[in-house]
This record gives C-alpha cells, sequence and structure tokens, in this order.
C-alpha cells in the first residue's frame, strides 16, 4: 500500500474519527486510553482494507474492529497493574455507603458520577465493554454478540453482570436519599 | 405470571425481553413488588449517562504519521522474517521429526525406567524419556500457538498443520496400527513410516473452507459428547482407582464392561464416537489459530481423543493385542517389557486430552454465567485435580498401587 492510499483511507475515516474516539472513550473511561484504542484500530483497519467486503457499512465495520482493540487493550491493562489498578469492588460499595450521608453533594451529581466511573474501572473487560455497548450505544444484544464475537446467552450473562455492580455501588445513595 | 427476577427487569429496561414484553409490562402494571423493583433499576440505570461527548482535536496528521511509521515498522519486521522463515522451518522439522522418531521414545522410557529401578539417579533419565513420549501433543499446541496458521491455502501451512496432527496422534496411532496390522518393530519399521506418509499427503488435499459448517456442527459434537463423556470419566475413575485397590478397579472394571458390551449400550457409544470423531474432525481443522492457545488446546486434545476412542471402540473388532502387551496391561505392569511401555504415553495422554478438552469447555460455558475472576480460579483447581487424576492413573499403571 502506498502512502496515497493511507491519504484516502484517513479522509474516509475522517468523518467518523469523533465517533469512534467518544466510543472509546466510552469503554476505556480515559482520553489517553481512548486515543490509544481507536489509534491501533485504525491502524488494524487499514492493514486489513482488503477484508473490507461492502457487506456491513464502513462505520460498522470500523466499530466492530475498535471494540475488539478495546477489549484487547483493556485485558491488557488489567495483565499490568502498575499501570491500571482500580479499585476492587468491595471498595467502591463501601465508598458509597459511608457518602451517602450526604445527599446534598449526591444531588450535585460528583459523587455518583465518580462512583460510576469507579464501578465501570471494577468491571472486566467484557462486562464493561457489553454494557458500554448496550447502555451507551443502544445495540441490541445480538449485535453485541456479533460484535464481539461470543454467545447471545454470554452477552447477556456479562451485561446482568455489570448491571448488579452498579446497583450495588448506585443504591446506596438513592436509599440515604 | 410469576414474579420477575432481577434479570428479567433489566431485559425489560433495554427492550430485550422479545415475545415477553407484553406479559412482563402488564405484570409490572399489576404487581407492587416488581414495580418498585424496576422503578429502582430504572432509576440507578437513568443516572448510569456516558461521559459527555467530546470534541476531539485534529489529530489525523499526527495519526497518519503514526500508521506510516508502524505500517514501516511491520514491513521492516516483515523484511526482516528470515527469522520468521526460519521458525516456520524449524516448527515443520520439529513436528514431523517427533512423529517419525517416537517409536524410538518408549524405548528410551522403558530403559531409562529400567535403570532407575536399579539406580535411582537414572530417575533423571525418567523424566525427559517421558517427556519425550508424550510431547508429542504439547510440542503441536506450542507450535500452533507461535506459527501463523491461518492461511490454509499454503500448502506449507497445511503440512505445518498436518505435522502436528501427526505429533499429537502418534502415541495412539501406534497402538492402532498395532493392532491393525500385528506388532511393529520397536524402531517402527515401514508401516510407521508409511503411516506417517499418509499424515503428509494430507497437506496436498484441498481443505474445506469452513466457519458455517462448523457452527451447526458444534452442537451435534456437544449432543454426543454427553454419552461420551460418562463413558470416558467412568473409565478414568476405574483408572485412578487402580491406584488405591487393584480389586476394587476389577470389581468396577467387570461391571462396566456388563453394561457396555449390551448391544444397545454399545451402539450408542459407538455411534457418539462416530459422531465426535467426524463432527470433531470437520472443525478441529479450521480451528487452530495462532496465539489462540485455549481454542488450539482443544483442538489438538481432540484430535488425540479421536484415535484414542476410536482405538477402544473398535477394539472389539480389531486383531487381539498381543499376550505380553495385554496382560502388562491388565496387570498394570507397562514397564515390564518397551512394547508394553507404548501403552503407557498412550493412555496417560488419553486422560489428560479427555480433562483438557472437557475442561477448555467447561470454561467456556461457565464464563457465560460467572465472573472471569471465579472461572479462572476455579480453573486453577481444576487443573491441579486433573494433574493429580494423571499422576494417579499413571502410577497405578505402573504398578504402584496403596493397597494389592
Amino acid at each position: 500500500m502506498t502512502d496515497g492510499d493511507l491519504d484516502l483511507f484517513l479522509s474516509l475515516v475522517e468523518r467518523h474519527y469523533r465517533y469512534l474516539y467518544n466510543l472509546a472513550l466510552r469503554m476505556t473511561g480515559n482520553e489517553q486510553d481512548a486515543k490509544d484504542v481507536v489509534q491501533e484500530s485504525l491502524l488494524n483497519a487499514y492493514l486489513g482494507l482488503e477484508r473490507f467486503d461492502g457487506r456491513a457499512d464502513l462505520r460498522t465495520w470500523l466499530n466492530r474492529i475498535l471494540v475488539n482493540c478495546a477489549l484487547d487493550h483493556l485485558r491488557g491493562l488489567r495483565r499490568r497493574p502498575d499501570v491500571s489498578n482500580p479499585r476492587p469492588l468491595s471498595d467502591v460499595i463501601d465508598t458509597a455507603v459511608s457518602t451517602a450521608a450526604d445527599p446534598e453533594r449526591l444531588a450535585a451529581g460528583a459523587d455518583s458520577r465518580r462512583q460510576i466511573e469507579a464501578v465501570m474501572a471494577a468491571m472486566s473487560p467484557l462486562e464493561r465493554v457489553t454494557f458500554a455497548l448496550r447502555h451507551f450505544e443502544g445495540c441490541s444484544i445480538r449485535e453485541i454478540a456479533q460484535i464481539v464475537g461470543i454467545g447471545d446467552n454470554a452477552t447477556k450473562q456479562h451485561i446482568f453482570r455489570a448491571v448488579r455492580k452498579i446497583r450495588l455501588a448506585l443504591e446506596p445513595h438513592w436509599r440515604a436519599r | 405470571m410469576s414474579h420477575l427476577t432481577d434479570d428479567d427487569l433489566v431485559l425489560h429496561y433495554y427492550g430485550e425481553d422479545g415475545s415477553r414484553l407484553v406479559a412482563a409490562e402488564r405484570h409490572l402494571r399489576t404487581c407492587v413488588q416488581c414495580a418498585g423493583a424496576y422503578a429502582a433499576l430504572s432509576r440507578t440505570l437513568s443516572a448510569v449517562t456516558p461521559p459527555t461527548f467530546v470534541d476531539v482535536p485534529d489529530e489525523l496528521p499526527a495519526l497518519r504519521q503514526v500508521i506510516r511509521d508502524r505500517v514501516r515498522e511491520r514491513s521492516t519486521h516483515r523484511r526482516g522474517s528470515e527469522s520468521a522463515h526460519r521458525g516456520e522451518v524449524g516448527a515443520l522439522a520439529a513436528v514431523w521429526l517427533a512423529a517419525l522418531v517416537y517409536p524410538f521414545s518408549f524405548d528410551a522410557l522403558f530403559n531409562s525406567a529400567r535403570l532407575a529401578q536399579e539406580h535411582a539417579a537414572a530417575m533423571l533419565l525418567v523424566v525427559p524419556s517421558l517427556l519425550w513420549a508424550c510431547g508429542g501433543p504439547l510440542l503441536a499446541v506450542l507450535v500452533l500457538n507461535r506459527v501463523a496458521v491461518e492461511r490454509r491455502d499454503r500448502a506449507v501451512t497445511r503440512l505445518l498443520v498436518a505435522g502436528a496432527l501427526m505429533a499429537t496422534i502418534s502415541p495412539s496411532l501406534y497402538p492402532l496400527l498395532s493392532r491393525v496390522i500385528g506388532p511393529l518393530p520397536i524402531a517402527g519399521g515401514p508401516s510407521w513410516y508409511g503411516a506417517v506418509a499418509l499424515g503428509a499427503l494430507l497437506a496436498f488435499v484441498p481443505w474445506p473452507n469452513r466457519r458455517e459448517r462448523s457452527v451447526r456442527f458444534l452442537y451435534v459434537h456437544r449432543v454426543s459428547a454427553v454419552i461420551v463423556t460418562a463413558y470416558v470419566l467412568a473409565h478414568v475413575v476405574n483408572q485412578a482407582l487402580a491406584f488405591v485397590s487393584v480389586p476394587a478397579y476389577t470389581a468396577m472394571r467387570n461391571v462396566m464392561r456388563l453394561a457396555s458390551e449390551q448391544p444397545a449400550t454399545y451402539t450408542l457409544i459407538v455411534g457418539a464416537v462416530a459422531i465426535q470423531v467426524a463432527t470433531g474432525a470437520a472443525m478441529g481443522l479450521a480451528k487452530v489459530q495462532r496465539g489462540a492457545f485455549a481454542r488450539n488446546l482443544t483442538a489438538v486434545s481432540g484430535w488425540y481423543l479421536a484415535v484414542f476412542l476410536l482405538v477402544h471402540v473398535l477394539s472389539g473388532f480389531l486383531p487381539r493385542a498381543t499376550t505380553t502387551t495385554a496382560a502388562a496391561v491388565n496387570q498394570f505392569n507397562l514397564l515390564a517389557s518397551s512394547r508394553a511401555t507404548a501403552q503407557l504415553p498412550f493412555l496417560l495422554l488419553g486422560v489428560a486430552a479427555f480433562l483438557f478438552h472437557v475442561g477448555v469447555y467447561a470454561r467456556f460455558a461457565a464464563l457465560a454465567y460467572f465472573a472471569e475472576a471465579s472461572v479462572r480460579r476455579v480453573s486453577y483447581a481444576g487443573m491441579l485435580a486433573g494433574t493429580t487424576v494423571v499422576v494417579t492413573v499413571g502410577l497405578a499403571l505402573c504398578g504402584i498401587h496403596l493397597t494389592r
């Protein structure tokens, strides 16, 4: 492939870049990781351009590559506790219980946002990605299963577990209010 | 309608409850308890909003440079991939050599074990001999995991996968050939090398191309696996029982023999094994992939199990084993002669392949229901239990029993 091909490819993906970056941000939770994931997925897409057969549109195809790169990235981070050290879920729940006595701060939403970020970080990569695709992106379970390459039932179970974790971490807030 | 579970409520929240959508909605309007639970869930989930959509700075020029550098890096890597090519050639040589020299391994095992009976220090020779005899499948997994085997249109790739297949099945192919065409010479003889050459021919026929079929086969494969698993598990437990007590083993073996010799049971077992082998063969060669360790392990253990089970269920039709070999197996004295020693890797790898094959599938299935961390912990416990079973069976086969 020549430099001209690369320019052509980048001009094609340019209009999807913002969307891809935000999707990566929702799945990884921080800007640097999102940037790395987008970079890796665009490189993979460029190198695998021959495999793009036009059965899906470009965004769907890029989406699929991005989700799989995000999964790999999150798994890689988990294997490197020096880079990413998420708090265990029990700590997140304890924080929820101890800060629940301050409803004004909770109303401001700052604590619950932090709490959501903490609980997302405590999820396994598959829980996090399947939940983000279902909850934030509105993808159906069947679509998520196809994108991630697992069964429908497995997808459901990952989402159920993610929701269970979120409820455990957030519901003490609501009870206190 | 009974109360909705937490999972039902989640599906309803996302509108994923399919045909139960209307019934669930109707239930929520009449059941205060479920309506309360649903309201709590909705409140929590609606609070989980995505990070605000951010505008990203124009990073495409920087990205262009990054991609260009990475592509260059890769192509340099590819150009300098003489070492990769050497790796492929090395892997090819290793798997075919493992298959070719397999018959010498149990002679080495037999002689080192005899030496160890006289000098304890010779145990140091037993370990590498045992590794050599049982190493074919391990080598196959390593090779498939490290070398790119996805491009089945290349004859070299097919030759590599066929070599991995032959290295894997050698320990069960040898006893099978010995039963079919009579005792093979210790060095293998023309029959052995002929069989290996036939395996190589596999690389020169076109291989079917693949995925959709795999999904269909997988279902049939899993259903028939239930019968085969019950059959093999009973044998594995019985073999492990021999370590504790030979009379207990003999009693259980007689009961199992009586049950499995009934025409209906026998037909069921042979049918299930035939389905396993046919569907496994259709999926196994297509499944292997570089870096996919669990998938390669499933394929390799499946290849081995296929030949191993064929030897077992067809034993009624095959000529009887030589008297000395049969006696050695029945008396748990596989180190009695080098010919009998061939049964040791054959049986040990059969048990190990069965445990790996079922274990890897169980792990994948469990991931659908339990958290990854819990599954990983249970997998470690399973590996420990499996290793204990294999060692126990191995000790029993070598004539070591807690009670006689």
